[in-house]
């Protein structure tokens, strides 16, 4: 079984490399990934990790699996968070959020804010663009470098 | 008891800490920076939280972020474990100041036994000898000449302002020292801007003996025996053994009672060590005192049959040390560490990388403290050490030979490891015979 995480690792490696397509079998899990992107952006991460890790035969590419993923993936931008802390998406409890997904971010407006030992320290967008997820939940605690936005570059 | 104990280091002692709270029915978090998220203490402990960047200055280092850790996971102790944050009296401040509690002694010791010249007058005040010198610097090459003649040569001239060798002038008599005085002076001039020295006996051929202690609320405060660490290269202790050929019953009292009045001195809590040098005529003085749990604390482990970690957690939840009130610690049989590094063992280059295989040593009188698995890669962000093997033996002899064994059944491939190194040291004759000074490593020196 691939992980999710191997999966968008396996994705950066093709974007990164420029070359034409990745196949691996993998203790009877295949997986393909091409460079070049042949699927309209699809928002199903999880099915298509769920997919992409079915035995399945290894040409073709097929239909909501890990290409579709690839294209989704591809030339977003993760805004990371830079502390460990909890993870707010308002300024407070009865605020609207900072963002939305669909919201479109100028770079340098902030994004959140990661509480840590009572300090709120708002989170900045380092890229202009578009928010396609929100990755934590509000009040959740997160990571240093957990991912917290995806971003598509305007 | 604690419910959750945060462990702010990594490797191996992260282990040897998550053990003991697991035994006590402690949960732990582990933190850790993104180089180690492979890093055993990381898949062994209940909860973990990434910090920072592989630097330790961003991660394992870095105060807010430990602290933001134990806020989020609702850590209420931590355990600074060795290295890194241990000995920073800051970090126990702002732990108590958050209403967690800092599992070691008080801020307040922690500074004053990191200041040498405070910890050197409060211990001296305490009637620990401390080695006989000028402690200030020398108003005149004949207050070097007046003291000299006090103290008896050999003494060692060193540059106040100094470290690291320069500015240092030995001298055995009269002659040599009016000669010294004034190259150290230029010396420590060149070196640090500042040509102040002082002046101290040297002691020629001292063996590094260090005193186990521990301290609780109740006020009780004990020693739990000596631990020779003379092999050493650079600083870094190689090998360490309890008990010491050197002392006998009557010295080693003597010594003991020295750690805990220094101890005392310091209104010391949980464990620490006092190390001593003990000169060749058996005359000892205190050198500094180490505020943490240290890297050797399981060679006195496996004497004495107390778990020092545990006593750590205890202590610093307001419980009792649980060594009875009446009852002496019985030091039985000898016990050997052995530091094994990840590093070459002639030249001592650091040898990070992938462990490609790993079978540990076992059997009778064998410990092994480590964070080491197969398939693990060593980083080369931290320090080299990768396991501590620890035998015990009836005596001395027994215990050198069952390190021999378990030091050849100890495999590791991937990485260059110093086991060769150890096994060279047991042949040495002087290893053999127990002839021990911090000078012993000087035969491997490149």
């Amino acid at each position: 079984m691939f992980k999710f995480d191997e999966i968008c690792e396996l994705i950066r490696l093709v974007a990164s490399t420029g070359v034409a397509a990745l196949e691996i079998d993998h203790g009877g899990s295949k997986l393909r990934i091409d460079g070049v992107p042949s699927v309209v952006f699809a928002d199903a991460p999880a099915a298509a990790a769920a997919a992409a890790a079915a035995p399945r035969p290894a040409a073709g590419p097929a239909p909501g699996s890990a290409e579709a993923l690839a294209a989704a993936d591809e030339g977003l931008h993760w805004v990371a968070s830079p502390i460990v802390g909890t993870f707010y998406r308002a300024p407070n409890p009865d605020a609207e959020p900072y963002v939305k997904v669909g919201d479109i971010v100028h770079e340098g407006q902030t994004l959140c804010i990661v509480e840590a030992m009572k300090l709120m320290n708002e989170i900045e967008s380092d890229v202009a663009g578009t928010i396609v997820k929100v990755l934590p939940d509000n009040a959740q605690p997160v990571e240093y470098g957990e991912r917290l936005f995806a971003v598509r570059p305007a | 008891m604690f419910s959750k104990v945060l462990i702010a280091n990594r490797g191996e002692i992260a282990v040897r800490i998550i053990a003991a709270c697991r035994e006590l029915g402690v949960a732990t978090v582990a933190v850790h920076s993104e180089a180690d998220r492979e890093c055993l203490h990381v898949k062994l402990a209940d909860q973990s939280v990434c910090i920072g960047p592989a630097s330790s200055e961003g991660s394992y280092l870095n105060v807010s972020s430990v602290m933001a850790a134990a806020e989020i996971t609702g850590a209420e102790a931590i355990h600074p474990g060795y290295g890194f944050l241990a000995e920073n009296a800051h970090f126990a401040e702002v732990i108590s100041e958050c209403g967690l509690t800092f599992i070691g002694p008080t801020a307040d010791a922690i500074r004053l036994m990191g200041d040498k010249a405070q910890a050197r007058r409060s211990v001296a005040a305490a009637e620990v000898p401390v080695v006989p010198g000028s402690e200030r610097a020398l108003a005149s090459r004949d207050e070097a000449l007046d003291l000299a003649r006090v103290i008896g040569y050999p003494v060692i001239l060193k540059a106040s302002a100094g470290g690291g060798g320069r500015g240092m002038r030995l001298a055995t008599r009269d002659e040599e020292l009016r000669a010294a005085f004034d190259t150290a002076r230029s010396e420590a001039e060149k070196a640090f801007g500042d040509d102040s020295v002082y002046l101290e006996k040297y002691l020629e051929r001292p063996r590094h003996i260090e005193f186990q202690v521990l301290a609780d609320s109740r006020g009780r405060v004990i020693h739990l025996g000596e631990r020779e660490c003379s092999i050493q290269r650079r600083h870094q202790k190689v090998i360490e053994e309890s008990p010491s050929v050197a002392l006998t019953p009557e010295l080693r009292a003597e010594m003991g009672h020295a750690a805990v009045a220094a101890a005392r001195a310091a209104k010391y809590l949980n464990a620490g060590t006092v190390e001593f040098l003990l000169a060749e005529d058996g005359s000892y003085y205190f050198m500094e005192m180490n505020t943490r749990i240290q890297v050797e604390h399981p060679v006195t482990e496996l004497v004495t049959g107390v778990d020092l970690v545990k006593e750590q957690l205890r202590i610093a939840a307001g419980e009792p040390m649980s060594i009875p009130k009446r009852r002496q610690v019985v030091a039985t049989g000898h016990a050997i560490e052995f530091r094994i590094n990840a590093e070459d063992p002639t030249t001592f280059a650091p040898s990070p990388g992938r462990i490609t295989h790993l079978s540990l040593p076992g059997g009778p009188g064998v410990r092994v403290d480590t964070h080491l698995y197969s398939g693990y890669t060593i980083p080369s962000h931290y320090d080299s050490l990768m396991a501590k093997l620890l035998v015990w033996g009836e005596d001395r002899d027994e215990a050198i030979v069952r390190g021999r064994r378990a030091l050849e059944m100890f495999r590791v491939e991937g990485v260059k490891t110093s086991i060769p190194l150890h096994l060279k040291i047991l042949d040495e004759d002087d290893f053999r015979a127990g002839r021990l000074s911090t000078h012993f490593m000087d035969r491997y020196a490149q």
